[in-house]
């Protein structure tokens, strides 16, 4: 029999390479934390037996790459359409990567992301071409905004469900917008728009290359700064909690008797993310020279959500993947016109209606789908052998004890189909061998069953009279007599013994 | 003062009857409909339609106007059943399903706004008006036939969907469904086939306001998202699923709308609408239906 | 043609088996008592004929026609078909709508257009039936004390044209006077050629007065009623 073996399973690639090994290896941490850059182990490679190093986690492997191909594409390139582009996916990431601190931290369903960044992009704008701010104060000054913003807008998520708190937050876009509209002095007269905001690269130099390359290097740059923060938050101590926190009510009780003010934490990381927000939108401001109301549209609100949704929802990764993915559909395919919101949204739909999260919720759900294959084949072993799964039997500690009751089901079947007259003929005829392969199997498996009532040979008389008795299995007890035959050969009591037992067998 | 109740109870009527579609929807089958915009873009839109060929027809009269009225509630309906189609039925008993329901109507009005553009183009269409033009003298007071007509209608509408719940077989296992939809199944009520009842039941109310709101405003591919914050903001403030909150909502926001609109400013409006919800919410976290249900007991 | 014929049926929920393999036949006019103790299944196995469990898989025959069949996902999906047949189920617990009145509540239980025509008339033979109920009428029911409400629930039940009533534990959490009137009031039914399973855990309030008493252990019918209960004495088993 020449079968392939099936295979069980595949271990998963590690980045590894040989070091030497005399040498101390040193953990490498973050700066004034104690949070180790990379999560390295060392061992013996099982094949050439030297000692290496294996990175356990390759997220940081994949994140650097992605990030690196984000800031070489377009220096690389270095066409305006590029810039353009990836300077919007750069921002827009920055943005749902504290959105998604808010909605996955925090467990706050706020939809209020793009208003409180309206706040800081209008707000720095504003003082930037009233009063010609320079850019860093700019910056400050939306931060400051946004976690104002934020800490007024944290206020009722305490006491709203988070369906009511969703819905007042959505609504809160449509409130910033008829706000700016109706003021003058932010706008109101261009339609909401604000021009002749402060740079950071000099205006003069932006016609330039480099000048281009430089801008969006700030972009880039915003964007490292909005993963630094959300690493710093959802990584933390508080981090961890929430997000432990975030998955029931219960827990959420639980862990609140043990002393966290899970509110107190929630407002803290929301008022943080909102600052970012708050200072993502100043740096909007400075990066366009200016600000419109399309900040506070419900279209480009969704626009972002779809991002997140595509991406999956509660993930960094999700967040800037999604981003990638949707504005490189909008930014483009100028020329398909609404077409490409369209298809942004058949993909949002599709990712809800097919996917659990998103791109990066797909590997569990795959294997989730593959293990539902798996406890559907073993269901049909149950069937087969009408015993139970070790899954199935969950009051019984030892699982080998139920492996051995489903192979001992499956002997006894196949020794019980084997049992015919020729083979009783058999083992009549020679009771002590040389037998054939089934009978010797049979015999084997008599042998070895348990001492309580297995049927034994008693000799009343040498060579004259011999008795089939079963043993008691217990010390003291004497084996009870099962019948009143007596035989007057050893191999005539064999063969009733083997008899008797057959007959159990094919009871049983 | 009166002109000033008339506007109210008008834009009463508009509005409540979009929030009552939301939370109708919410109450029995736990989605949040935020695709009510696309609802109601679709209403308009076959309103429209049917009035642009019942013209070539030389329709005219009460069987225009007749014919308007039905065609937005019939068209706002088969929208309303293929949101459910999309957003409600494959999603509906899985996990998580309140918040991806949520992001499929998003998707879905996302998707609508610019089906609408690619359809019938950026303009505003104009619908004919549906009660006719000419004003109503009763004593010191005057309205404006559309005034009358749009408070008749919404009323009447309002009525025949309240005493449908509170008396028929329907109604009752909608109510109950609204309660336990586990338990409702016992007694032989599907959750599938009374959610889609329900969506289109809701979306023929948001269409026949959409048709009374078009005679003041127009029909937009853009145009149903005002009226989505709208219905939000008094689906909220009422408590969603509590149909005698939303009415009282709808009637107290109209009259903040028409009050500020009056004697401050009709800018001032939004900020108005936005402070008055907040507040409601700060003391009443459940909207004014848990308010009532308090008074009652 | 019996009334319902179960065939190896399997039930559970996620990766939990319930029930393991039962068969069972019911003839018309039957009263059945299914007794076992707490999460042995009977609850499992009535929420099993109308569907009403995460998974199942075997035959369920009601009438001679197909209720069962292999199901992975969708609970609940199928159980308004199925009850629409003429199985009634009185769940354990609480299960009535708390906002609606009695009067709806029970209005709810006549769900096919035909039952809710005479619907006055039911109403009036469950009120004979359940007299405390008779001034209760236009009160919530969620206000009511946990005997009325399991009136309410019965008799929600009473009012199809069912053929098969599943009774699920109308015991529970009563006193005692009021659980023996309340299955005393079960056990005068005119149940016609339909047919009824109560699934009890206190034997002796059945036992005698229903045609057969079936154990049910572990997630298998048993004939042995002692096993079932452990060999705890009946009545202390309802305490334990």
């Amino acid at each position: 029999m020449s079968e392939t073996p099936r295979l069980v399973g595949r271990r998963a690639w590690r980045p590894h390479w040989p070091v030497n090994s005399t040498r101390v290896f040193k953990r490498r941490r973050w700066p004034g934390t104690k949070r180790s850059m990379l999560k390295l182990s060392g061992r013996y490679n099982p094949k050439t037996l030297r000692r290496e190093m294996v990175l356990t986690d390759k997220k940081p492997l994949f994140w650097s790459v992605g990030l690196l191909a984000l800031l070489l594409l377009p220096l690389g390139i270095a066409s305006e359409r590029f810039f353009t582009m990836f300077g919007i996916i750069c921002i827009y990431a920055a943005i749902n990567v504290m959105w998604t601190l808010i909605i996955g931290t925090a467990g706050l369903q706020s939809f209020a992301t793009l208003a409180t960044v309206g706040v800081g992009a209008y707000g720095a704008g504003y003082l930037s071409v009233t009063y010609a701010i320079p850019w860093p104060l700019m910056l400050l000054v939306g931060a400051v905004l946004g976690g104002l913003m934020g800490w007024i807008i944290s206020l009722p998520a305490r006491r709203l469900d988070g369906l009511y708190y969703a819905l007042l937050t959505l609504g809160l876009s449509e409130f910033m917008r008829n706000f700016v509209t109706q003021s003058d002095e932010l706008g109101g007269k261009f339609n909401g728009a604000l021009f002749g905001v402060g740079r950071i690269i000099p205006s003069d130099l932006l016609t330039t290359r480099l000048g281009q390359s430089l801008l969006y290097l700030t972009a880039f740059i915003a964007l490292l700064i909005a993963l630094a923060v959300y690493r710093w938050v959802n990584g933390g101590r508080t981090g961890i909690l929430l997000r432990a926190a975030a998955t029931s009510k219960e827990d959420e009780a639980f862990a609140s008797a043990l002393g966290i003010d899970f509110n107190k934490e929630r407002t803290r990381v929301f008022i943080i993310a909102s600052a970012m927000l708050g200072f993502l939108g100043a740096f909007y401001a400075t990066y366009i020279g200016g600000t419109s109301l399309q900040l506070f549209s419900l279209e480009l609100l969704l626009l972002l959500l779809a991002m997140i949704v595509i991406g999956g929802l509660g993930r960094a990764e999700g967040a800037v993947v999604g981003t990638v993915i949707v504005v490189g559909i909008t930014q483009w395919f100028t020329d398909w016109g609404p077409w490409r919101i369209v298809l942004v949204g058949v993909l949002a739909l599709a990712s809800v209606l097919f996917t659990r999260n998103g791109l990066f919720g797909l590997k569990a759900q795959i294997e989730e789908i593959r293990d539902r294959r798996k406890a559907l084949y073993r269901a049909g072993i149950t069937s087969r052998y009408a015993e139970f799964l070790p899954q199935q039997a969950p009051e019984i500690h030892d699982k080998s004890a139920i492996v051995g009751r489903v192979f001992e089901r499956s002997l006894r079947d196949r020794l019980r189909s084997w049992i015919s007259p020729e083979l009783i003929a058999e083992h009549e005829a020679k009771p002590l061998g040389q037998h054939s392969d089934r009978l010797e199997r049979m015999l084997n498996y008599f042998r070895k069953a348990p001492i309580p009532d297995k049927y034994v040979v008693y000799c009343e008389v040498p060579f004259e009279s011999y008795r089939v008795v079963a043993l008691s299995g217990l010390p003291g007890v004497p084996p009870r007599i099962v019948d009143d035959k007596k035989y007057a050969s050893l191999d005539e009591a064999y063969h009733a013994v083997f008899l008797r037992r057959v007959n159990d067998l094919r009871a049983h | 003062m009166i002109e000033v109740v008339i506007s109210a109870l008008v834009l009463a009527s508009m509005y409540g009857l979009i929030a009552i579609g939301i939370s109708l929807t919410w109450a029995s089958i736990g989605m949040l409909n935020l695709a009510q915009g696309f609802i109601f873009t679709a209403g308009g839109y076959t309103a429209w339609l049917y009035a642009q060929y019942a013209e070539g027809w030389g329709l005219e009269g009460v069987g225009l106007s007749a014919g308007v009225l039905i065609f937005g509630m019939l068209g706002s309906a088969l929208a309303g059943l293929f949101v459910g189609a999309i957003a409600f039925l494959p999603l509906q008993d899985r996990d998580n399903f309140r918040t991806r329901s949520l992001i499929a109507t998003l998707a879905i009005s996302l998707i609508g706004t610019q089906i609408w553009l690619i359809l019938f183009g950026p303009q505003n269409k104009p619908l004919p008006p549906v009660f006719g033009e000419g004003r109503i003298e009763i004593g010191p007071a005057g309205m404006s036939y559309q005034q009358l007509g749009t408070i008749i209608v919404a009323s009447v509408m309002l009525a025949l969907v309240i005493l449908w719940m509170r008396s028929s077989r329907r109604g009752l296992q909608m109510r109950a469904m609204m309660m336990d939809p586990l338990g409702a199944a016992v007694v032989g009520v599907s959750v599938r086939s009374t959610g889609m009842r329900v969506l289109a039941i809701s979306g023929a109310l948001t269409g026949l306001s959409s048709v009374l709101l078009a005679q003041v405003f127009f029909v937009s591919p853009t145009s149903g998202v005002q009226p989505l914050t709208t219905g939000l903001i008094i689906s909220l403030a009422g408590g969603l699923g509590s149909i005698p909150g939303t009415v009282a909502a709808a009637g107290l926001i109209g009259l903040a709308e028409a009050l500020t609109a009056r004697y401050l400013q009709q800018s001032l409006v939004p900020f108005v609408l936005f402070a008055i919800v907040v507040l409601i919410l700060i003391f009443r976290p459940r909207g004014l239906g848990g308010l009532l249900e308090d008074v009652r007991e | 043609m019996a009334i319902l014929e179960i065939e190896g049926l399997s039930a559970g929920y996620g990766p939990v088996r319930v029930l393991h393999d039962l068969s069972l036949t019911i003839e018309p006019g039957e009263r059945l008592g299914l007794v076992g103790l707490n999460g042995h299944g009977k609850t499992t196995f009535l929420s099993a004929i109308v569907g009403l469990t995460g998974w199942q898989d075997g035959s369920v025959l009601f009438r001679g026609e197909q209720i069962g069949g292999r199901r992975t996902h969708g609970m609940g999906r199928k159980t308004p078909q199925i009850v629409r047949r003429g199985i009634a189920l009185a769940p354990q617990g609480d299960a009535i709508f708390p906002g609606l009145s009695v009067r709806e509540n029970l209005d709810s239980g006549a769900y096919t257009g035909a039952t809710w025509r005479s619907r006055r008339k039911r109403r009036e033979r469950i009120l004979e039936v359940f007299p405390p109920l008779a001034p209760l009428l236009g009160q919530t029911a969620g206000t009511l004390s946990g005997g009325e409400r399991r009136m309410v629930s019965v008799g929600r039940a009473l009012m199809s044209d069912a053929s098969l009533y599943l009774v699920d534990e109308p015991s529970l959490g009563l006193a005692p006077k009021i659980s023996l009137n309340l299955v005393a009031a079960l056990l005068e039914i005119d149940l016609g050629d339909g047919a009824m399973i109560i699934a009890e855990q206190n034997l002796p309030l059945i036992e005698g007065r229903v045609d057969r008493v079936l154990g049910m252990h572990a997630g298998d019918l048993k004939l042995d009623v002692g096993e079932a209960l452990g060999d705890v004495p009946p009545a202390a088993g309802v305490h334990l």
